[in-house]
């Protein structure tokens, strides 16, 4: 429903005149071009609706305020904090888009390992706050310019830490919430007046409404305000950087390493991973990162992003040297890794664990990535994540897709099938940048303590070229899809979010689309339940179709 | 009611459906002080299938269901029923050990399995579950984990529910579901599609939105019922070292804990006073009094470990490196306190205690525990609320054993006071009743938090949260819209 003026004028009581707009331009201000970010429903040609007004809430008790407002007029509302993807924006006509910027503190409880974030801190404040006082977060793979809550609470949010400092699903304690018919629901120890140490409980957890292996990427009403867990951090208290914006390099510091492990083949590469697992406190940090920019490149694209003056014209040069090229081509299948001595000792036993692991596998280290200015960049990049930006460098813009097994003994048997599917793919078509068919980049574990690992394969495309975007759902729907179906991997990754909003449009589905969709899933329980989970939590279904949901009553009447 | 009978024999065989009065009065009460209400059936079963004809039926009957895995005896309270006319759903017999992967360190397992026979298998194939405190022989392995009872190894707790991962469940409706990777792709339902497959049911997350598996946990049977699960196990060590610090007050131990705890050192630390140490090493009551005089006030034990990569070195490096914490906080690694070693100390505590003398009992046939979440600076002051109430009440002090367990990486700390008694003693027994609900009740005003609220907690607990409960309600509304499930049980 729009929001009409009495609506309007009872919102404006809450915040104030400063802070809500239906200024058309202000407005237009937070639509989402589809194809601008990884939405992992494929990159499309069009934007997300308009919203009705844009509000920006100072407290959770204007939050709570704003979404009683919300239930009273039925107006569609959906909050966001640093808008990385699409995911953030809303999905009807003359929605409220509650913009959450205002709300950025955070209290750290060292001694009981946690901090209390608010919707807009980024990962970088908090991660920076955190190494002054011995400890650091998980950044999340969306990296440090994003708001650390909301990949706790609305996305996915594993990261290359999460073997060791887990994903957030671990990381996430007590939280404060404002469900979607108004009500604040403060989960575990803080419900109960207490501290923020514990979420879980009492008895069932009801947190297990707030999020799953996916949060509910605001379709669930808003997350004020959530405890993060505190993992070790030995280094200094401030990350000292050397050399030339945007070409900054870590100062070297004893107990922090970096190496880019190689190896002769894809078991070599999945033993690693699975010693890495078994033996979780070597790897402070695991990621195949840089193989993103694609398998023949990625050696040049790092010569270049070290240099301040680097151009991407610069690439054929840097590409033709003989020691780049010779070590590209040794670096074919790479795994990076990042370890941390707690003490002395401590590193001299992982240093040997990792040559240990080497010598089982028969693997090596990268002596391109071993270069000192190298090695420095490469520290910093993986530690602060903060090179986002690099992201849309090379072509503006990417999907992520594939994703195939979480299980690294069954993806590293088809990574080369993807490849050859990839360069197959470039001999006929342009749509994609040609970059060396396995662009492949992923976590070494998605859970802590190892086991599962999440990988995308990086589809880099021009957003502001029709054909190119085309050409990227192309690959993602005749090409990789295909694949994943052979081997029954499930949805591509670049396909997740497809049931979620109409990619052409950016739509929200209406509940008789999403009944259409799910009556005849595998587990149709699964939708059923969320269903139900809505209608006591979510009677009005104000916040959209992210939370995907199926009618039982459909479901009976239709289902095969 | 003989149609009700009739039905259940139907379903699971006569054999296996009782309303005997001696086999029912073995459900009727355990070892705690719940009220003794005798079931009005106990089916003993075998499958799945079984389990959800059950439910089904029972929505119809309106039939409280009660599921049980662990075998006698009980100590909680959770497995008697709370309301007239129920049936005990036996599942101790259900003691596959469907597949243990020593890849992936996963294991699944149905509910009867034991951690004694859970244990004994894992080993087989070179890997141990994530270790309890000493478990009665009959404890399934699934119960505990479901109620998140804690672990030696805060170190290995990336999540507060951890081992705990996908499951196959009946929910209250009847409802038959697979959560986590177990439902995300692939062919669901069939764990030998998925094996061949090779889907290890790894990740306990949803597999959507709704965090499924959640809903069972410290749910004590209210929500649905589970008749497999998948574990998330350990590699066996290759090396392992163990050591002794002694102290006269628990808060001085506390900053070497935390100081271990925060660089990621160890696998497995936690604190006991003497009388714990006594009740779990004491062959009777005359050797844990010996003991207690012997052992000093307060004990951390810390244990190191190294598996398949270079283990050696991994053990000598970090009790090198924990060596120079206790310094730094002014204490000594010590090999044995009160004649009693750290090796032989870290045998008991891994180790299976037999039912028929579960180690608690040893020193007077009885006991009562109260445990409870609490941040690490308020153990001692439960330590002291719980002396005084004791004192109070005329309990002697020295009897209650306490157990404080970091757990989920140290942000939490299980508390956990063992008041033992003479149940041939109605005093004493009148006393420790008493003092249970008294001291319950002034730990939960002082800030105690019990997460998993069995007996009288989950009225103290449920009652500080309206908002919370509210939607537990919902939910339990939602899975189990009749209310057959362990009815009476996580309510207010």
């Amino acid at each position: 429903m729009a929001i009409n003026q009495e609506a309007y004028k009872e919102l404006e009581l809450i915040v104030g005149k400063r802070w809500i707009s239906q200024d058309i331009a202000e407005r237009e201000c937070y639509r989402s071009i589809m194809a601008e970010s990884s939405a992992h429903s494929g990159p499309y040609d069009g934007e997300t609706p308009l919203p009705g007004a844009v509000i920006l809430p100072g407290s959770t008790e204007e939050v709570q305020a704003i979404v009683k407002i919300c239930n009273k007029y039925d107006i569609h509302f959906k909050a966001c904090s640093t808008f990385w993807s699409v995911m953030g924006f809303i999905g009807d006509d003359d929605s409220l888009q509650i913009d959450m910027k205002r709300m950025k503190k955070m209290e750290f409880h060292e001694r009981d390992q946690y901090v209390i974030v608010e919707p807009y801190c980024i990962g970088a404040v908090v991660q920076v706050e955190a190494m002054k006082r011995g400890f650091n977060v998980n950044m999340a793979g969306v990296g440090c310019s994003s708001s650390t809550l909301a990949g706790a609470s609305s996305w996915v949010a594993f990261g290359p830490s999460s073997c060791f400092m887990g994903v957030a699903s671990e990381n996430f304690l007590a939280v404060e919430w404002v469900l979607p018919n108004g009500d604040l629901l403060r989960t575990g120890t803080l419900g109960s007046g207490g501290d923020w140490f514990c979420g879980e409980g009492p008895g069932p957890s009801v947190r297990a409404i707030l999020r799953g292996a996916q949060g509910t990427a605001g379709s669930f009403g808003v997350c004020t305000r959530l405890a993060v867990r505190l993992h070790p951090w030995p280094g200094p208290t401030c990350l000292p950087t050397y050399g030339t914006v945007p070409a900054y390099k870590l100062v070297p510091t004893w107990n922090l390493k970096t190496y880019t492990l190689n190896f002769p083949d894809w078991d070599g590469y999945a033993n690693t991973i699975n010693f890495l697992s078994q033996n979780q406190d070597i790897a402070y940090l695991g990621h195949r990162q840089y193989n993103m920019w694609g398998r023949y490149i990625k050696l040049a694209m790092i010569k270049l992003l070290i240099e301040p003056g680097g151009q991407l014209a610069d690439l054929p040069k840097y590409m033709a040297d003989p020691f780049i090229k010779e070590q590209t081509e040794k670096c074919r299948i790479d795994l990076q890794v990042v370890i941390v001595g707690m003490t002395k000792r401590d590193l001299e036993w992982k240093e040997k664990a990792i040559d240990e692991i080497l010598r089982r596998v028969g693997g090596w280290k990268n002596e391109f990535m071993l270069q000192p200015e190298v090695h420095d960049w490469v520290l910093l990049y993986l530690l602060r994540l903060g090179h986002k930006n690099l992201n849309y460098t090379l072509c503006s813009s990417y999907e992520g897709s594939g994703g195939l097994s979480n299980n690294v003994f069954v993806t590293s048997k088809v990574m080369e099938e993807y490849h050859e599917l990839r360069e197959e793919f470039d001999k006929t078509h342009n749509g994609l940048a040609a970059t060396g068919g396995d662009s492949e980049m992923g976590a070494l574990s998605t859970l802590g303590g190892g086991g599962i690992t999440g990988y995308e394969f990086f589809q880099w495309f021009d957003r502001h070229d029709r054909e190119s975007v085309k050409g990227c759902c192309d690959f993602i729907q005749n090409y990789s899809q295909k694949l994943c179906d052979k081997y029954g991997f499930g949805a591509d990754m670049g396909n997740w979010n497809m049931t979620a909003r109409h990619p052409d449009t950016g739509y929200y589905y209406t509940q008789d689309e999403q009944n259409a969709m799910f009556v005849n899933s595998p587990q149709p329980g699964l939708q059923i339940y969320q269903y139900l989970v809505k209608k006591a939590f979510n009677p009005l279904d104000l916040c959209g179709s992210y939370y995907r949901t199926l009618d039982p009553e459909y479901w009976e009447a239709n289902h095969k | 009611m003989e149609g009700i009978k009739a039905k259940l024999k139907a379903i699971f065989g006569a054999a296996n459906v009782s309303d005997d009065p001696k086999v029912l009065a073995g459900y009727a009460s355990d070892k705690s002080f719940a009220k003794t209400i005798a079931p009005a059936y106990v089916v003993k079963a075998s499958n799945a299938d079984q389990v959800e004809a059950l439910v089904k039926f029972a929505n119809e009957a309106k039939l409280p269901l009660i599921p049980v895995s662990s075998g006698a005896p009980h100590y909680r309270g959770d497995t008697v029923p709370s309301v007239a006319g129920a049936v005990i759903v036996d599942l101790s017999g259900m003691k596959k050990i469907i597949s243990i992967n020593s890849l992936h360190r996963m294991a699944v397992i149905e509910p009867g399995v034991t951690y004694g026979e859970f244990q004994e298998a894992l080993a087989k194939e070179g890997m141990h579950l994530a270790y309890t405190l000493a478990p009665r022989s009959t404890k399934s392995v699934l119960a505990s984990v479901m109620d998140c009872e804690p672990r030696l190894n805060a170190m290995h707790g990336w999540s507060y529910t951890e081992p705990f991962r996908c499951v196959e469940v009946t929910w209250g409706d009847g409802r038959r579901m697979y959560t986590g990777d177990a439902a995300n792709g692939g062919p669901v339902g069939s764990l030998e599609k998925q094996f061949t497959e090779e889907k290890w049911q790894v990740s306990p997350l949803g597999p959507m939105m709704l965090d499924f598996y959640r809903l069972l946990t410290q749910s004590q049977g209210t929500m649905g019922i589970v008749t497999w699960a998948s574990i998330r196990c350990e590699l066996a060590h290759q090396a392992h070292d163990c050591f002794f610090l002694a102290a006269n007050e628990e808060k001085d131990l506390l900053n070497f804990v935390w100081d271990v705890n925060h660089v990621r050192f160890s696998e497995e630390m936690f604190i006991m006073n003497k009388a714990e140490v006594a009740n779990l090493m004491g062959k009777d009551a005359a050797e844990i009094a010996a003991l207690k005089t012997a052992l000093p006030a307060w004990i951390v034990f810390v244990g190191v470990g190294g598996r398949e990569l270079l283990p050696k070195e991994r053990c000598e490096q970090q009790a090198a490196d924990i060596g120079e914490i206790a310094q730094k906080n002014g204490l000594t690694l010590l090999r044995s306190v009160g004649g009693i070693s750290a090796t032989n100390f870290y045998k008991k505590a891994i180790s299976v205690s037999p039912a028929e003398k579960y180690w608690k009992e040893t020193q007077k046939g009885a006991f009562q525990d109260i445990f409870f979440l609490s941040k690490i600076d308020d153990t001692a002051m439960f330590i002291d609320k719980m002396n005084a109430l004791a004192a109070a009440a005329g309990y002697p002090v020295s009897d209650i054993g306490v157990y404080v367990q970091p757990i989920h990486m140290g942000t939490a700390y299980h508390v956990e006071f063992t008041l033992p008694y003479d149940p041939e003693n109605k005093k004493e027994t009148a006393l420790v009743k008493d003092l249970f609900i008294k001291a319950s009740e002034a730990l939960a005003a002082a800030g105690a938090y019990y997460a998993r609220p069995h007996g009288p907690w989950a009225r103290i607990q449920l009652n500080k949260d309206a908002m919370n409960t509210k939607s537990l309600m919902k939910l339990k509304g939602i899975f189990d819209p009749n209310g057959i499930m362990n009815p009476g049980k996580i309510s207010i």
